[in-house]
């Protein structure tokens, strides 16, 4: 799968859910691309340092949300 | 103050970036004695308690001195480590993985002179800053969590319920007089970054609460669904609440599904569970790692709950007296605490130990719980 | 003159044990002071403010600090742990007081250097604060405001050539144990097999893409002194295959009083005389061993390699010499479903350096594509073992069964038969069964 289209498909379906959650499992991004893990963390990795998606953790866990997304941020006064 | 820039260009993140280099090589770390004999070490020996000599084929020795440290340590006395490490060592030192510091001499000389620097240095507030000891069938370091010097789920607080422990059990840190070595740990939570569950002695922080919602700003703060995953028992459910006169989203709590985990305040500030009444220390014991004569084993509660008293919690540190002296005195040479337990039957623990079992000590938690009821009429009266 | 009153915390600074709360002042004083003219890039008195609000934690019995989600540097998806303080007007100087974990160095030896410059870029851009270490193994550094996280990095990087650690959905930084470095019971180089991986594996150590947490830790030999048995989903512990190595007349030494059992361990009591029957041929688990005439045997074929008796006599007794290690996997602490120890996976492999530990990599491979494809949001190896079937893990691994996987054999008859397992298979005809079976 080319970049482009990965990040379409991603920003398309994340949009779509934004009204009620902002942050998504790695899993939730592969099922979006219909691709291996292995694969899938590829374009991801890309679309992270494409400041398209950036990474939301608990500490233990880690999320993905499209960047700026979600009611933490500020909340942390950190935008 | 002025803001003094390393050199990274915010609107270039990637610009020079250097990734993904892991941390340094362990050899440049080592001691010259280390790097001369790794992998040719014959034996070695506990010449007194927190000095150890290692001796290679080559006939070179190391001799180790071993000191307990607070594993919360600032760069001022890092620095202190350093120095001393600068004027015995060669400036090389290393940490053990239950925070102790380790200063290592190759000549047997150069020991009395380090163990008398290291016992010479004092806080302020009169505390060992090096204590020496910690090795053999004794008892050593605690290792611990963060607690409320900076976790946001923390039942009571890690580096005091450790200090007050070894401040109780100091001499045995300085000693080997137990039966077996007895590992204590610490986890301020139940949800135990510290994997306190196969220690002689866990002391483990335990809410008792639910968490409060707080609805009025729930909804700004957080997002329903992420919180309500967050639940491992699935105790919470989205809810509209009213509230002033108009209806809120937030969140329903089915107290007696929760089990006190505060996963749902890691993904929503709104759901706090700390408590002053509520929370204190759970105790369990008899668990091991090592695979020396029996399989390691996991540690059971034997105390369920004791409250959190600031700043020594007295009731906590004489019950972890009480354990370690009914072990000393009857476990057998080489035995951990786990061991003896097992071998006197627990009927037979809380008999010796005078502490009191309640309801709260059987396992009702899914399926393991079944396998540990007693399927027998073998039993002690 | 303190910023905050501590009457409790006071009470903590008195009894023989180092004193965190005496270290917190002296770090408090020493940034007030500044011999050095250090231009902190945070609060000068954030130190006075996290002994504030512990006091209040103290005086109220909850904690003040609220999680954050930051999670690192840019393209990293862990190694730094966002932490605000709820009670920031309070205690404004460590409102935001951020946690960076820093890789530690295979074994945790150090140079004073290393540990010089280290402190002297925390001190700047930082609290001055740190644990050495925290329970996983990294260098973990106490507070710090977001602008200097990436300043943080890059000096770190560009000047002390080292690397955060992880957190999050991913490969926690590994861990060893002492190893040969200075032990003779170590079975294999746990510091090399440590830190090979620790670099073979950067990506995902810094980029999660994992279903949950994911921790190796090595263990040179059974006694699991990192506790790799216990708290890692994949545990390499270091063991042997042949005979341990006897000197009898050091086992003679151990006998006559000349050498201290255990390597003087117990030598805070009076246990009597050394007692090689009872102490080391009586407490022997699979009872393999004999002391006839002067002399010991061991039937090597029935030891379990506890080490029981190596560390009784470590003079006279060696592992033996064709070494390698045990791989058990899907330890884990009790949340959720209750702990889990490790299940032996891979009874022996051979630690080739050589050939860049090819098998042992094999194996981590299969398992993280496994458990990626497989393993729900939050589920750790051990708990995806459980779901599944030790049987998922064997296919998954390519791994032949044998009874060293098992204490025992299954208790039920409910065998999950496969239809190729199966003679002639599942389909059948029906009225074909129905010409010799009237309905």
């Amino acid at each position: 799968m080319e970049l482009a289209e990965a990040k379409e498909k991603i920003v398309d379906a994340l949009t779509k859910k934004a009204k009620t959650k902002s942050k998504f499992y790695f899993n939730d991004l592969s099922e979006i691309l219909e691709l291996k893990p292995r694969d899938a963390k590829k374009l991801v990795n890309k679309l992270v340092e494409d400041e398209v998606l950036e990474y939301w953790s608990s500490g233990s866990t880690t999320m993905y949300g499209l960047k700026g997304a979600g009611k933490q941020a500020a909340a942390e006064h950190e935008d | 103050m002025a803001f003094i820039s390393s050199g990274y260009n915010p609107d270039k993140p990637m610009e020079n970036r250097i990734t993904d280099i892991g941390p340094r090589h362990f050899e440049e770390f080592y001691p010259e004695v280390i790097k001369k004999n790794k992998g040719k070490w014959l034996y070695h020996e506990i010449l007194k308690p927190g000095v150890l000599v290692h001796v290679a084929e080559s006939g070179d020795e190391v001799y180790t001195v071993r000191c307990g440290g607070a594993r919360l340590m600032s760069v001022t006395h890092i620095r202190e480590i350093c120095e001393i490490a600068d004027k015995h060592c060669d400036g090389h030192l290393r940490f053990t993985t239950r925070n102790n510091i380790e200063f290592m001499v190759d000549n047997k000389a150069k020991i009395d002179p380090l163990i008398k620097d290291l016992e010479s240095r004092k806080f302020d507030g009169g505390s060992f800053k090096f204590p020496v000891g910690g090795t053999g069938a004794g008892i050593t370091n605690i290792v611990h969590t963060q607690g409320w010097v900076h976790c946001h789920t923390p039942a009571t607080d890690a580096s005091g319920t450790v200090k007050a422990t070894l401040d109780e059990l100091f001499t045995d840190f300085q000693t080997m007089r137990m039966p077996a070595h007895l590992r204590i740990s610490m986890a301020c939570c139940l949800n135990m970054c510290g994997a306190v569950h196969c220690s002689d002695i866990a002391i483990l922080g335990f809410h008792r609460k639910p968490p409060m919602v707080d609805h009025a700003y729930l909804d700004k703060m957080c997002e329903v669904p992420l919180a309500i995953a967050a639940c491992p028992t699935a105790a919470l459910k989205p809810k509209k609440i009213d509230l002033d006169g108009g209806t809120v989203n937030s969140i329903e709590v089915n107290k007696n599904r929760c089990m006190f985990c505060g996963n749902c305040y890691t993904m929503c500030p709104s759901l706090p569970l700390a408590d002053k009444e509520g929370d204190g220390i759970v105790l369990m014991v008899g668990g091991k790692v090592s695979n020396r004569i029996s399989a390691p084993k996991f540690s059971k509660v034997v105390v369920a709950y004791i409250p959190n008293e600031t700043p020594r919690w007295p009731t906590m540190t004489a019950q972890i007296r009480n354990i370690v002296e009914a072990y000393a005195k009857d476990a057998r040479k080489y035995e951990r605490l786990g061991e003896w337990a097992e071998r006197i039957g627990w009927e037979r623990f809380f008999g010796k130990t005078g502490l009191e079992f309640t309801h709260h000590l059987i396992d009702d938690f899914r399926d393991p719980a079944y396998y540990t009821w007693r399927q027998t009429t073998n039993f002690k009266f | 003159m303190a910023k905050h009153e501590t009457p409790l915390l006071d009470q903590l600074e008195s009894g023989p044990w180092p004193s965190f709360v005496s270290d917190l002042k002296q770090e408090a004083a020493a940034r007030a002071k500044n011999e050095k003219k250090v231009e902190y890039q945070i609060p000068q008195d954030v130190v006075e403010d996290l002994l504030g609000v512990l006091e209040l934690s103290y005086k109220d019995g909850t904690t003040h600090w609220k999680h954050g989600g930051i999670v690192g540097v840019f393209g990293y998806g862990g190694g730094v742990i966002g932490r605000y303080c709820d009670q920031p007007t309070m205690f404004p100087g460590v409102a935001h007081f951020h946690t960076i974990r820093v890789a530690q160095p295979s074994g945790k030896f150090y140079t004073t250097e290393y540990l010089r410059q280290l402190c002297d870029l925390w001190e700047l851009r930082g609290s001055g604060l740190t644990n050495m270490h925290g329970a996983t193994g990294d260098i973990i550094l106490l507070g710090t405001t977001t602008p200097q996280i990436e300043e943080f990095f890059y000096e770190l990087t560009h000047n002390m050539n080292q690397d955060l650690g992880g957190s999050g959905s991913n490969l926690r930084t590994p861990a060893d144990c002492i190893g040969q470095a200075r032990c003779e019971f170590a079975c294999y180089d746990t510091q090399d097999l440590c830190h090979t991986l620790t670099n073979e594996y950067q990506d995902e150590l810094h980029r999660p893409a994992f279903p949950y947490k994911f921790k190796f830790k090595f263990d040179g030999c059974p006694n699991c002194c990192v506790a790799s048995i216990a708290r890692s989903d994949m545990s390499f512990i270091g063991t042997w295959k042949d005979d341990i190595r006897i000197d009898q007349d050091a086992v003679q030494g151990y006998v006559k009083g000349e050498f201290k059992p255990n390597a003087g361990a117990h030598a805070g009591r009076d246990w009597g005389p050394f007692d090689i029957q009872k102490e080391v041929i009586g407490l022997c688990p699979t009872e393999c061993m004999k002391y006839e005439n002067g002399k010991l045997t061991i039937d090597n074929r029935e030891c379990t390699r506890c080490m029981h008796c190596i560390k009784v006599m470590p003079r006279a007794l060696k592992p033996g010499k064709e070494k390698g290690l045990s791989i058990l996997v899907g330890a884990k602490a009790p949340i959720l479903d209750g702990a889990q120890m490790g299940s032996l996976l891979v009874p022996f492999v051979k630690v080739d350096k050589e050939n860049g530990y090819a098998e042992i990599k094999e194996v981590i491979e299969a398992i993280w594509d496994w458990w990626m494809e497989e393993g729900k949001n939050r589920e750790r190896l051990g708990e995806l073992i459980k779901r599944q079937g030790f049987q998922k893990l064997l296919e998954a691994t390519n791994i032949t069964p044998v009874p060293q996987h098992v204490q025992e054999p299954r208790t039920n008859p409910y065998i999950f038969w496969k239809e190729e397992e199966v003679e002639g298979g599942w389909e059948r005809d029906v009225n074909e069964f129905r010409k010799h079976h009237l309905r």
